[in-house]
């Protein structure tokens, strides 16, 4: 049943999301470059760190 | 009625340029730093390695101490408008308080509640739940932003209201034209990654240091990690919304283009204005009107601005010719304006409503009519009343021209800045480039400075407006006495330099403690200090 939640849960999250990138795709393009930049600059940056503990593992652990 | 005494309109603006400046160094380092904090514990979350904790931990303690005085130098500004420019509130106060009210709900509400589960619900929250407050504080601190923005794109470009001859004032027409304006939203995404340029080389510089200095080699070369790659993006899409926050002006503030440029003639006054040439260096001179000691880049000028081949860019002579019908029909609307005041008729309201785009411009007479009285302008004096009134519209260049300039080199410089800390930090050379490091840490205060000019180049570019083309300054200040205006800047400066002084002192004292055991959220089993931000313990009362 929690799982049932969690799907729905998701879904509502991903239904606001598809909202918020249409209307502000269609009045704020600049509003949605940011909400699209924001999160691709996060987890760009997240990406990179990641990338640093890798690096690490496999023996180039050099700064 | 008489205008305001010119020296409490400087003085005024003197007080709202030093408050807001002094707000804004703290400003765009919160905005940045929160969501490379979530960045951090995005890849706790994901890793479930205790040292992005730790450096959660550690940078979220450094961004609390900002946050707390950035809060209370913000604070003042939001009152400063009903004290000191009283007349400007009430003329747009119907559409200017409204983003002013949500921003507070957003700071004060949001903001506010998830920074105090931040910090203090390590050991409350579930992973995933502190992440989702984390992402929340950021959203939070990013969306009071927007706001102020909101609000100021209103004064650039004013969208979503209308005069009302009635009430005589400025009311709403539409709130969704006043949120999705150009200029707000340009704005917003301009100063919202600014600041996180200034969160990351923040990062960058305290981890280069550590680098340096051989300490807590761990954290910094992942904090360094992530603020170059954070702040390589960050810096290239401030520039790319730089240069579409240039065309709007050339579209809706032609005098600050003209300004930002150092452009006194039209751009096609030598040859084409194809082969305008794009300054890089002028001393501007605002009594002779021209610039001395240029150096320039031809043909880069009309593609960067217009972003086209041949539209001419109207130089600030022109514009100041072209002002001078609107500066008449702006004393026929305020006289119109001034007759239906008194007999609600229906002729003066459609005399008023055929000039009203250029009431603005006839408050900009006022100062020079007779007895500043538009009433005693006659067809005798009208033509020296608008010419002297005409060069007005002008705003101050040689300052806007600079401070465009000094932002846009120092944007420049970060590209190049975090391009190579990003390359060398990916391929794990950074040790063998300690110049890099001790460049990074002195470039610290760099984008703050940066962040100050570029606000500068907006507020100097605007004028002589406090809303372009509807209400100049010098209309829009409340009648105080010189005395009490003096009194009341000396202790702002006063006040606000020891906030500065003692967020840059906890600033230096935490950042060279670095991460200590004793900061952990867990506490010693016996001794030791108490942990920062940390639950109290049951059992212990002395907190009670």
């Amino acid at each position: 049943m929690s799982t049932f939640f969690k799907f729905v849960g998701l879904a509502l999250v991903i239904g606001f999301a598809l909202f918020l990138a249409v209307v502000a795709g269609d009045y704020g393009p600049w509003y949605f470059a940011w909400l699209v930049g924001t999160t691709m600059i996060v987890l760009i940056s997240a990406a990179g760190a990641v990338l640093f503990d890798t690096q690490e593992k496999s023996g180039k652990g050099d700064i | 009625m008489p205008l305001i005494d010119p020296s409490v309109v400087d003085l005024s603006r003197l007080q709202f340029a030093l408050t807001a400046l002094y707000h804004f160094l703290f400003v765009p380092l919160t905005l940045g730093m929160t969501f490379i904090l979530a960045a951090m514990e995005t890849v706790y979350v994901i890793t479930g390695k205790p040292i992005y904790k730790e450096m959660t931990q550690f940078w979220g303690k450094l961004f609390g101490i900002n946050f707390a005085i950035g809060v209370a130098t913000g604070l003042t500004m939001e009152f400063e408008f009903g004290t000191n420019w009283s007349m400007y509130s009430h003329f747009v106060g119907d559409v200017f308080g409204t983003p002013l009210a949500i921003e507070g709900l957003m700071a004060f509400f949001m903001e506010s509640t998830f920074i105090g589960l931040m910090f203090f619900g390590w050991d409350r929250l579930s992973k995933p739940g502190h992440l989702a407050v984390t992402y929340l504080t950021a959203l939070g601190s990013n969306l009071s932003a927007l706001w102020i923005l909101i609000a100021n794109g209103f004064m650039q470009n004013p969208k979503g209201a209308s005069f009302d001859p009635v009430t005589m004032r400025m009311q709403f027409t539409s709130f969704l034209h006043l949120v999705f304006s150009d200029d707000a939203q340009a704005k917003f995404v301009h100063t919202s990654i600014a600041g996180f340029v200034t969160g990351s080389l923040f990062v960058m510089g305290i981890s280069a240091f550590y680098i340096l200095k051989k300490r807590h080699k761990e954290l910094a070369a992942r904090s360094f990690r992530m603020a170059a790659i954070f702040g390589i993006i960050s810096t290239l899409a401030v520039v790319t919304l730089g240069d579409a926050l240039g065309r709007l002006d050339y579209l809706v503030q032609p005098t600050k283009i003209a300004a930002i440029e150092g452009l006194w003639q039209n751009s096609n006054a030598h040859s084409s204005a194809m082969a305008a040439p794009w300054l890089l260096f002028a001393l501007p001179n605002d009594a002779t009107q021209s610039n001395s000691a240029e150096i320039g880049i031809p043909y880069v000028l009309t593609p960067l601005v217009t972003h086209s081949e041949n539209k001419v860019i109207p130089g600030l002579i022109q514009q100041e010719q072209q002002a001078a019908p609107r500066i008449e029909n702006g004393i026929k609307a305020l006289d119109a304006l001034q007759q239906y005041g008194q007999d609600h008729d229906a002729a003066s309201l459609a005399t008023f409503k055929q000039y009203e785009q250029d009431m603005g411009y006839g408050f900009l007479a006022q100062r020079y009519a007779p007895d500043q009285n538009l009433a005693l302008v006659t067809p005798q004096n009208q033509q020296e009343i608008v010419q002297k009134a005409s060069r007005d519209i002008v705003p101050n260049v040689f300052v806007t021209f600079w401070s465009f300039r000094i932002m846009m080199f120092l944007g420049f410089y970060f590209v190049a800045l975090f391009a190579f800390a990003a390359y060398f930090s990916l391929t794990n050379r950074l040790e063998k480039h300690p110049f890099l490091l001790k460049l990074s840490v002195w470039s610290i205060p760099l984008p703050i400075l940066a962040c100050e000019f570029g606000w500068i180049t907006a507020e100097a570019g605007r004028q002589p407006w406090s809303v372009y083309g509807w209400l100049p300054t010098f209309q829009a200040a409340s009648s105080h006495p010189v005395g009490y205006m003096v009194f009341s800047l000396i202790g702002f400066a006063l006040l606000y330099s020891t906030f500065i002084a003692a967020e840059l002192y906890l600033m230096f004292k935490f950042a060279r403690l670095g991460p200590h055991e004793h900061d952990s959220h867990t506490a010693p089993a016996q001794g030791g200090a108490a942990p920062m931000f940390a639950k109290p313990g049951l059992a212990d009362k002395s907190w009670q």
